[in-house]
């Protein structure tokens, strides 16, 4: 029997490299009208008047007043319009739409349209709190009282922009008297549920379908709900198709990303050295509206003490509400603010003290039965000190670290430790989402995987059928897996949280386990699951005690750089992983999304700049948004350690985002040993280096 | 809709341009991103606009004896893989852009760009590049550092088109070129700065230096490389603060989405400071 | 309006258009060729990479004008040809595609490549992939893609 984790070919190599694999703008459909988004020029106002020219036939604007439901896009937290009826909170925000046959007219009538503002002042420093958590652990702040010292340091972690190559859109009609939409998105029954509320109708009078997505990241995970609402409002009202695209400079202005965030971390240091007890506070931009910031706020706020075990916590966030671009999900979601600011800040307390960071930091290690941050338990074995003497020794990171930190070669090499709760906080996976799954077999006996879960490159389309093909002995060409189609699909939840594997995954490995016990050869035969949380999760989600997580994937990443010291001009030299994902079904698919993931982790720590000034975004379209070339990567290498979890798939884990979280921190500190200069900020750009240097001198 | 030409001559686009003004159109990646327009339509051009890419005739790369002749409507590829190319210009345009765009840009149109930012231009001034600008009545030839008049203005005259670009041959002992981009491939430069000498006998008889994107236009200052002339690198070395001064007066950098004013500064210095010191 | 005379994948066509109007729309929405993508439109990302006589250009940087007698292959047409097979077998072997949008863009720059250095350092691969983002792989799987496929296509390139 050969392991499940030996690679084979993805499904859909062939249609993705001869160029026939049908993205959303590559659909067109007979008749269809184009959707121009009027957006808003100010921050913070109302809307006084739109003044709109005698619009030519085939011609129509799309606003609030044609929302048939209601007037706001169903996510976490409701607070978004479809369309802004008076109040405009952010620049770029869609007002209204201009829908026609011919998109040189709309342009020339969009010339023409005029919307008169009355500006407020709007707010962009990270005052008004709209959401306020906290939790404690063991006795909370108390040691302080009696600490030896107090260590304290502030960290600041920028936007990152998602930057997936096929920017976002969708494109539907009308099927008699049900939408149809066929969208780049991450979440068909996010954007099927957000439909019904707005449009007031009922399931089965809407069609969610995925076309191939070119990238998601999280930045298709609620923002498209956003698109549907209005491009449905405006099939209905209008009875023809229409199709959606974003250009790409009107997606990075307008559509969500990584939470800027403020991090202020304490410690309380006992007359041995040891840190006794943490205090933080964790500020995250949430920008002009909710949204999921709620959710992105507790993830990072339970990331606190990373792959560490502290024993006494007291960990408090905000949400600030600015008039800027909705912030939203990506990759990682809160966990690399967190994380980024627990691991430069173990190593400043080791440098502060006087000791080797290294052997400081080890000596925290969480240990399988101890209490996580939220006073759960890490009821599984962890591996991470096996992975750490794997990467300190293919990284030769002792000898490197003592050479780089005793001259003035201006190199440097990092090593972070991180973990990931897999799936979603708490009881989401219960009381939210229900995840069902379904699998038929046809009388031919080809077995169809019937999830909602999409897949966006990251190779759920080989590795589900892989998984099936193998729980049942039969070939994968037997098992179909087609795009999602809420009208074919039950609800298996959204392609989030690293959840697709080991949950919807785990739940279609049982399906098919019942149906190679029941195997009826040449019958139709239906299959279905639903989740159920293991007994063992207990959560309080109002106090956030408990076990946040199922279960956690770990990783190290070392990071060697060169940092010019005329230029300040920082050069990867070399990157090495080590991953506990449990078990990969896909090696190779694993090691891609390892590469991927390492790439986006270390240009949100050096790379990847984003500035908002008086509301405006500075780098708004690909040139000016930085993201790596091929001839910015060094060689990379990922090692995997198997340690199967009992509740997933041949033992998977969550792998999704794991292998982006540690990869800012680790280039941060070698950038910080390279420099002999504290890092507390990323990214880390040649600009802040070169201030950091400056200012040492002084 | 803006009027659109195509001449199929060159005589013809003179002939076009005695009584228009147009747009000229060469490899037109500089041109295609500043009129850019909804995705499926047409390019929103603000003026009539005339597409050279007919003109064969101005697509050539000629060795003459005292320069290197380069028509027009060469591409950057082209160029780059020319062998009479001289180093330094090689050095630059590969670090120009990407593939893709530079099998279409023009050296030309990289020039009547006339960004701040233009990085061939810090080499074609620091080699004394002429140009050889066209009208219907006959040809002028022209300095590259009195065709450059700042930000996206030139010298050319309405009814005059760049016809081709003239690189002197000169001997350097060393040319160095730094780029410094946001990232190693495919970026705007931040600043940049290209240096050459020549080193007879332990004295610098010739000493040419340039940075680009940290003024309005190409920084070079004659006198102050004649400042250098005929010094040892010892002397040079003595010198390096005064002249660190000099050059700073003339580095007036911005604060753009790109980068800072601070930084461009202090780097620019740093590696004229690092030229000097690797001699 | 204008008549633009040129080769595309192979088949000598005329055609009326603006000459403004981007190839990259002409291929996508009159040509039928969608396996050329839009990922920026300002010649950043390289998905909208085709081959003019046999070498990469970005297609939302070329108006038709500048077609005209022109010499145009889209990743459809390449497809047909034996050097594709080889670069479809060494991207799938390498893992060097994910979601797949930045994929036929690569294939052109592969080619373009391959065209004029049969084979090439990583340097060189680094270079001729410089004007092509992928968002997905971190790029090292493709640049193995090339370096595999310059190997098993010994004869061809």
């Amino acid at each position: 029997m050969s392991d499940i984790s030996k690679s084979i070919n993805k499904v859909d190599n062939h249609e993705k490299i001869s160029g026939k694999a049908k993205y959303v703008s590559d659909l067109f459909f007979a008749g269809q009208l184009y959707a121009y988004s009027i957006r808003s020029t100010i921050a913070k106002g109302i809307i006084k008047a739109k003044k709109v020219p005698m619009l030519p036939e085939g011609y129509q604007i799309v606003d609030y007043r044609d929302v048939p439901g209601n007037n706001y896009v169903k996510m976490i937290f409701d607070d978004q319009v479809v369309f802004p009826e008076t109040n405009v909170t952010y620049i770029g925000e869609p007002i209204m739409l201009l829908i026609g046959p011919d998109k040189e007219e709309i342009l020339a009538l969009v010339k023409q349209i005029e919307i008169v503002y009355e500006a407020e002042e709007p707010l962009f420093a990270w005052t008004q709190s709209a959401i306020h958590y906290h939790f404690d652990k063991g006795e909370g702040n108390l040691p302080f009282a009696r600490a030896k010292k107090i260590i304290s340091y502030e960290y600041e972690t920028g936007y990152q922009e998602q930057a997936y190559i096929e920017p976002q859109g969708m494109s539907g009609y009308l099927d008699e008297d049900k939408v149809t939409l066929y969208g780049s998105i991450q979440c068909p029954y996010y954007v099927k549920n957000a439909l019904i509320n707005c449009l007031g109708v009922s399931p089965n009078k809407i069609r969610v379908i995925q076309a191939t997505v070119g990238g998601a990241f999280g930045g298709k995970e609620e923002f498209p709900s956003l698109i549907a609402c209005q491009l449905a409002v405006a099939i209905l009202k209008i009875q023809k198709p229409i199709k959606m695209i974003y250009e790409r400079e009107e997606d990075i202005i307008s559509t969500t990303k990584r939470h800027p965030a403020k991090i202020a971390i304490k410690a309380a240091i006992d007359k041995e050295g040891k840190i006794s007890a943490i205090q933080a506070h964790v500020g995250i931009n949430g920008g002009a509206n909710i949204g999921l910031s709620g959710v992105v706020l507790s993830r990072a706020m339970i990331a606190a003490t990373g792959a560490y075990t502290i024993d006494n916590l007291d960990i408090e966030g905000d949400v600030y509400l600015t008039n800027t671009v909705p912030n939203g999900a990506f990759r990682g979601f809160g966990a690399p603010q967190m994380l980024f600011a627990i691991e430069m800040f173990l190593e400043h307390i080791a440098k502060d003290l006087g000791v080797d960071p290294l052997t400081y930091r080890m000596q925290y290690l969480a240990k399988q039965n101890d209490l996580t941050s939220t006073s759960g338990t890490f009821r599984d074995p962890i591996v991470m000190p096996e992975m750490i003497k794997k990467a300190i020794e293919v990284s030769s990171f002792k000898e490197k670290a003592k050479l780089y930190q005793n001259n003035n070669l201006f190199r440097g090499i990092g090593m972070s430790f991180f973990l990931h709760g897999c799936g979603f906080t708490g009881s989401g996976e219960q009381n939210h989402i229900k995840a069902v799954v379904r699998l038929k077999k046809d009388e031919f006996d080809v077995v169809h995987i019937l999830i909602a879960a999409v897949d966006m490159g990251q190779g759920v389309r080989t590795t589900m059928r892989k998984l099936v093909a193998k729980v049942l002995g039969i070939g994968i060409e037997q098992v179909t897996y087609n795009l999602p189609d809420t009208d074919f699909v039950p609800d298996s939840g959204p392609t989030v949280a690293s959840r697709t594997m080991m949950i919807v995954g785990g739940l279609v490995a049982r399906c098919a386990k019942k149906l190679k016990d029941n195997w009826q050869k040449s019958r139709e035969q239906i299959c279905e699951e639903v989740y159920k949380q293991p007994e063992y999760v207990k959560w309080n989600e109002d106090k956030m005690q408990g076990d946040a997580y199922p279960a956690y994937s770990w990783g190290v990443n070392v990071v060697e750089v060169e940092v010019d010291n005329d230029t300040f001009v920082v050069t990867p030299k070399h990157i090495w992983s080590v991953y506990d994902l449990g078990k990969a079904i896909d090696e190779r698919v694993v090691l891609g999304q390892a590469d991927g993931g390492i790439a986006q982790g270390i240009a949100y720590g050096y790379l990847e700049v984003m500035e908002i000034e008086t509301g405006k975004i500075r780098q708004k379209n690909l040139t000016d948004y930085i993201i790596p070339t091929a001839s910015d990567m060094p060689p990379m290498e990922t090692y995997i350690f198997d340690n199967p979890y009992a509740l997933g798939p041949y033992g998977a884990k969550g792998v999704g985002e794991l292998t982006l979280v540690g990869g800012a921190p680790a280039i941060a500190k070698a950038i910080e040993m390279a420099i002999k200069h504290k890092v507390t900020k990323i990214p880390a750009t040649p600009e802040y280096i070169m201030e950091l240097i400056n200012h040492g001198k002084n | 809709m803006v009027r659109q030409v195509m001449p199929t001559s060159l005589e013809e686009a003179l002939e076009l341009l005695e009584n228009e003004n147009f747009l000229l159109f060469a490899g037109g990646t500089d041109l295609m991103v500043q009129n850019r327009s909804w995705s499926e339509t047409p390019v929103a051009f603000k003026k009539p606009v005339m597409y050279l890419g007919m003109l064969s005739e101005l697509d050539y790369i000629r060795k003459e004896e005292d320069f290197l002749a380069i028509g027009a409507m060469t591409s950057l590829e082209t160029i780059l893989e020319h062998p009479d190319t001289p180093e330094i210009m090689k050095t630059i345009i590969s670090e120009m852009a990407s593939p893709g765009i530079r099998n279409l840009a023009t050296l030309a149109g990289n020039i009547g760009n006339a960004s701040p930012a233009g990085d061939s231009l810090v080499g074609l001034y620091l080699l004394d590049s002429m140009l050889v600008l066209k009208n219907h009545q006959g040809e002028r030839l022209i300095r590259i550092h009195d065709f450059i008049l700042g930000p996206r203005r030139t010298a050319l005259k309405g009814n005059e088109l760049i016809s081709e670009i003239r690189i002197p041959h000169v001997d350097f002992s060393k040319t160095v070129f730094h780029k410094i981009g946001p990232r190693k491939a495919d970026a705007i430069s931040k600043l940049s700065f290209c240096g050459a000498y020549k080193l007879d006998q332990g004295i610098i008889t010739d000493i040419r230096i340039t940075f680009g994107a940290v003024y309005l236009t190409v920084v070079r200052d004659k006198e102050l490389e004649q400042k250098m002339l005929c010094k040892t690198k010892p002397e040079l070395l003595s010198m390096l603060d005064e002249l660190a001064g000099d050059y700073d007066k003339l580095i007036q950098p911005i604060d753009d989405q790109r980068s800072s004013r601070v930084y461009r500064k202090q780097v620019a210095l740093n590696l004229l400071k690092k030229f000097i010191r690797e001699i | 309006m204008a008549k633009i005379d040129f080769r595309l994948n192979g088949t000598d066509i005329s055609v009326d258009c603006d000459l403004s109007e981007r190839l990259l729309d002409f291929l996508r929405t009159k040509a039928g060729n969608t396996g050329v993508k839009e990922g920026c439109g300002e010649g950043e990302c390289g998905a909208c990479a085709v081959l003019m006589e046999g070498r990469i250009i970005n297609s939302c940087m070329m108006p038709m004008a500048n077609v005209i007698h022109k010499n145009i292959v889209t990743i459809e047409g390449f497809a047909k040809t034996e050097r594709f097979k080889i670069l479809e077998k060494a991207f799938s072997e390498t893992g060097g595609v994910q979601c797949g949008f930045c994929t036929p863009g690569m294939i052109i720059a592969s080619e373009s490549l391959l065209n004029s250095n049969p084979h090439p350092n990583d340097d060189e691969i680094k270079i001729g992939l410089s004007g092509n983002l992928c968002r997905c792989t971190g790029y090292n799987m493709i640049i193995d893609a090339v370096k595999l496929a310059s190997k098993l296509g010994e004869g061809l390139w």
